[in-house]
C-alpha cells in the first residue's frame, strides 16, 4: 500500500486493435480512491474491451494499466495475484458457478485465499449476502433457481466477498426491471459510501448514471470524449452525447 | 498478557477496555481470529478504536462474534474513539448480527429418503419417456395423414448427420471386433483342429449380435448425446419456444425427423457393421488359422442361415426408436440453464445404452422362445 491518496486506477494511452479495425486510440484516464465513476459509449466503442484490458483479461495494443500502482502487463505474476485480490470484477450474466449453491459461491474465494475457520467463513457469506441484499434463505439455492436480479446480487456478494478496494461492474443493471434495478444502484452506492469502495462500472442505464454516478466517461470515436460530473458532461457540445441525453432532456424541460 | 499487535486488554477499576491496533483487514483475519480465540473477557467491556488504522467489515464481523455474549456488542456506548468510517463499518456489522437469528445448517436428509426420492424420480422418468413415446407416435400419426407435415430437408439433415457422418467409426470398431473374436474363438479352436468351425461362430455371433448392439451402442453415443444436446440448447435459446409461437410443433419439425432418420439409419449402420466384422474376420482367419478367404466365404455360406442377419437387422430400428426417443426427450424437456444440459446429455447416453442392452436381452429370450 502506497500512499491512500495515489489514484487506484490508471489508464494511460491505451491502444487497441483487431486486426485493421482500431477500438481505442489513445484512452487515458484515473480514477480515485472512493468514487463511483461510470463508463458509457455507443455499441462497439469497446468499453467492454477496455474493461478486460483493465482487470487484465485482455492485452491492449499499447498503453499502460495501472491498478494500486502496479502495472497490469508487466508485473509478475505474484504481485499480479496480489492485486486480483485487491479487485473484484461482476459479469454481465453473473458467471456464478452453476454446479454450487449461492452459498457456496461466496465461499470459493474465502476458501482458496483465507485460512479462516468454518463458522467464521460461514458467517462472512451470511454478511456478504446481507450487504449484497440478499435474503439469508438464498445461501442455500442453486444459481438456475434465482431470478436475474437475485443473480447478480449474488455475483456481487462474491465479488465483494474479499473486501476488495475497487469494484468493476459490467452492465449491472441489463436486463433488470427498473424497480429491481434502482436497488441494485442503491446497493451500489452504499457499497461506496459504507464500505469505502471503488466503484467502475460500465452501463447503458441512463437512471444509473443521474441516480449515484460521482463521474462519467465517455468513450468515443476511440478516445475519452467527456470526462466530469454527469452535469458537467451533459453540457459537453458533441452530438452523441446530445442524442444520449436528450430523452431526459425533454423530460426535464417538460416538468 | 493476553496482548498482541491487534489488540490489548487494560483493566481499572470500574472497566475492562479493548484497545484495538493496526489495520484490521481480510489478509490478516485469520491471524486475529486465532488471537481472539485465547481471549476471555469479564464483563463490561469497552472497545477502544483510536489505534485502529482500518477496518473492514469480515474483520467487524469476527470481532463482534467474539465479544458476542457481553454486553459491549449490543451497547454501542461502550464503543470509543473509531473514526467515522470505521464506525459506520462495524455498526452496520452490527445490524447484520442483530437481525439475522443463528439458521441451523440444513437437515441432512436419510437414507431411506433418498431412497424414496430416487426411486420416484426414476418413476417419473419412465412415465415421462412413456409420455413422450406416447406423443412422437401421435405426430408420427399426423405426418401419415398429411405427408406435407414431414419435413423433408431436416429428414435428409438427419439422415446425413447420423448416417453417413458414422459409416468410418462404426467400420472401423465393427472390423475391430471382428478381428478380436476370431482370435478369441480361433486359440480354442486350435486346439481341436477345429479351425474351419470358427467361421460358424464369426458369422453367426457377429450379424445376429455383437454388430446391432455394438452399432447401437456406438450411435447412441453419438446420435442419442448429440439430440439432446441440440434440443436442449434450442430449448435454453427459446428456439422451441418460438417454433411453438409460429405456429408449428416442436414434434413435427423436430423430433419426427429425428427419430425416423435413426430409424431408418440404423439397420444400413447395421449391415455396415455386419460387412466389416465379416471382413475383419476373414482378414485373421488366413494368417491365423490358414482359412484362404475362399474357404472362409464357402464356409459362411453353409453355416450362416440368412436368418440370423435378418434378426440382427430387425433389432436395429426397434434400438433406434429408443435411442432417438430417449436422446428426444432429455432435449425436450431439460431445465432452463446450462448444467441441466450436461447432465441431460450425459444421462442420455446412459439410458439409451442400458435400454439398448436389456431390449437385446429381451430378444434373446422372445426369439429362443419363437425359435427363430
Amino acid at each position: 500500500m502506497k500512499t491512500e491518496n495515489a489514484p487506484v486506477i490508471e489508464v494511460e494511452a491505451i491502444v487497441s486493435r483487431f486486426g485493421a479495425q482500431t477500438v481505442h486510440d489513445g484512452v487515458s484516464f484515473t480514477v480515485e480512491r472512493g468514487t463511483l465513476v461510470g463508463l458509457i459509449g455507443g455499441s462497439g466503442t469497446g468499453k467492454s474491451v477496455l474493461l478486460r484490458e483493465i482487470i487484465g483479461l485482455q492485452r491492449p495494443t499499447a498503453g499502460r494499466v495501472r491498478l494500486f500502482g502496479t502495472d497490469m502487463w508487466h508485473a509478475p505474476a505474484n504481485e499480479l495475484d496480489a492485486v486480483r485480490r485487491r479487485f473484484g470484477m461482476l459479469f454481465q450474466d453473473g458467471a456464478l458457478f452453476s454446479s454450487l449453491t449461492v452459498a457456496q459461491n461466496v465461499a470459493v474465494p474465502l476458501r482458496e485465499h483465507t485460512h479462516l475457520s468454518s463458522a467464521t467463513v460461514d458467517a462472512l457469506v451470511a454478511l456478504r449476502l446481507q450487504q449484497a441484499g440478499l435474503p439469508a434463505d438464498a445461501g442455500a439455492k442453486m444459481p438456475s433457481e434465482l431470478s436475474g436480479g437475485m443473480r447478480k446480487r449474488a455475483a456481487i456478494a462474491r465479488a465483494i466477498a474479499l473486501e476488495p478496494e475497487v469494484l468493476f461492474l459490467d452492465e449491472p443493471t441489463s436486463g433488470l426491471d427498473p424497480i429491481t434495478a434502482r436497488g441494485f444502484d442503491r446497493l451500489v452506492r452504499s457499497l461506496v459510501d459504507d464500505l469505502g469502495l471503488t466503484v467502475f462500472l460500465v452501463t447503458h442505464d441512463l437512471d444509473t448514471l443521474l441516480g449515484v454516478v460521482d463521474r462519467l466517461l465517455v468513450l468515443a470515436r476511440g478516445r475519452v470524449l467527456a470526462d466530469g460530473t454527469v452535469k458537467e458532461v451533459m453540457a459537453v457540445d458533441d452530438a452523441w452525447i446530445r442524442e444520449y441525453f436528450s430523452v431526459r432532456r425533454i423530460d426535464s424541460d417538460g416538468s | 498478557m493476553s496482548d498482541t499487535r491487534w489488540f490489548a486488554v487494560q483493566t481499572d477499576a470500574e472497566r475492562t477496555t479493548l484497545r484495538l491496533a493496526g489495520a484490521w483487514r481480510l489478509q490478516h483475519l485469520a491471524e486475529i481470529e486465532a488471537a481472539l480465540a485465547g481471549l476471555r473477557l469479564p464483563t463490561p467491556v469497552a472497545v477502544d478504536g483510536s489505534a485502529l488504522t482500518s477496518i473492514d467489515s469480515a474483520a467487524a464481523l469476527v470481532l463482534l462474534r467474539a465479544l458476542q455474549g457481553t454486553q459491549s456488542a449490543e451497547d454501542s456506548a461502550a464503543w470509543l474513539g473509531f473514526s467515522a468510517a470505521n464506525g459506520r463499518i462495524v455498526e452496520k456489522v452490527r445490524a447484520h448480527l442483530g437481525a439475522t437469528s443463528a439458521a441451523g445448517p440444513p437437515r441432512r436428509p436419510g437414507a431411506l429418503a433418498v431412497l424414496g426420492r430416487k426411486a420416484s424420480a426414476l418413476a417419473d422418468l419412465l412415465g415421462g419417456h412413456l409420455n413422450f413415446f406416447g406423443a412422437t407416435l401421435a405426430a408420427f400419426g399426423d405426418a401419415l395423414i398429411q405427408p406435407r407435415r414431414l419435413r423433408l430437408r431436416e429428414l435428409t439433415v438427419q439422415l446425413d448427420q447420423t448416417g453417413l457422418t458414422a459409416i468410418p467409426v462404426v467400420a472401423l470398431v465393427t472390423m475391430l471386433i471382428g478381428i478380436v473374436i476370431t482370435y478369441l474363438l480361433g486359440l480354442q479352436a486350435e486346439k481341436y483342429g477345429a479351425n474351419i468351425f470358427v467361421v460358424d461362430g464369426v458369422g453367426i455371433g457377429a450379424t445376429r449380435e455383437f454388430a446391432p448392439i455394438i452399432v447401437a451402442v456406438i450411435v447412441a453415443g453419438r446420435s442419442g448425446a448429440a439430440f439432446t444436446a441440440q434440443l436442449g440448447s434450442m430449448r435454453l435459446t427459446e428456439e422451441t419456444d418460438a417454433i411453438r409461437t409460429l405456429g408449428l410443433s416442436p414434434m413435427q419439425v423436430l423430433v419426427v425427423p429425428r427419430v425416423l432418420a435413426l430409424m431408418i439409419v440404423l439397420p444400413l449402420l447395421v449391415f455396415v457393421g455386419d460387412v466389416m466384422s465379416l471382413v475383419g474376420a476373414m482378414a485373421i482367419a488366413g494368417p491365423m488359422l490358414d482359412v484362404t478367404p475362399s474357404a472362409f466365404m464357402a464356409r459362411l455360406h453353409e453355416a450362416l442361415p440368412v436368418r440370423h442377419v435378418f434378426v440382427g437387422l430387425a433389432k436395429a430400428p426397434v434400438f433406434a426408436l429408443v435411442i432417438a426417443v430417449i436422446g428426444a426427450r432429455m432435449g425436450m424437456t431439460v431445465g432452463r440453464d446450462t448444467r441441466a444440459l450436461g447432465i441431460a446429455t450425459t444421462s442420455t447416453v446412459v439410458q439409451s445404452i442400458v435400454a439398448v442392452i436389456l431390449l437385446d436381452a429381451v430378444f434373446a429370450v422372445l426369439m429362443q422362445a419363437l425359435d427363430i
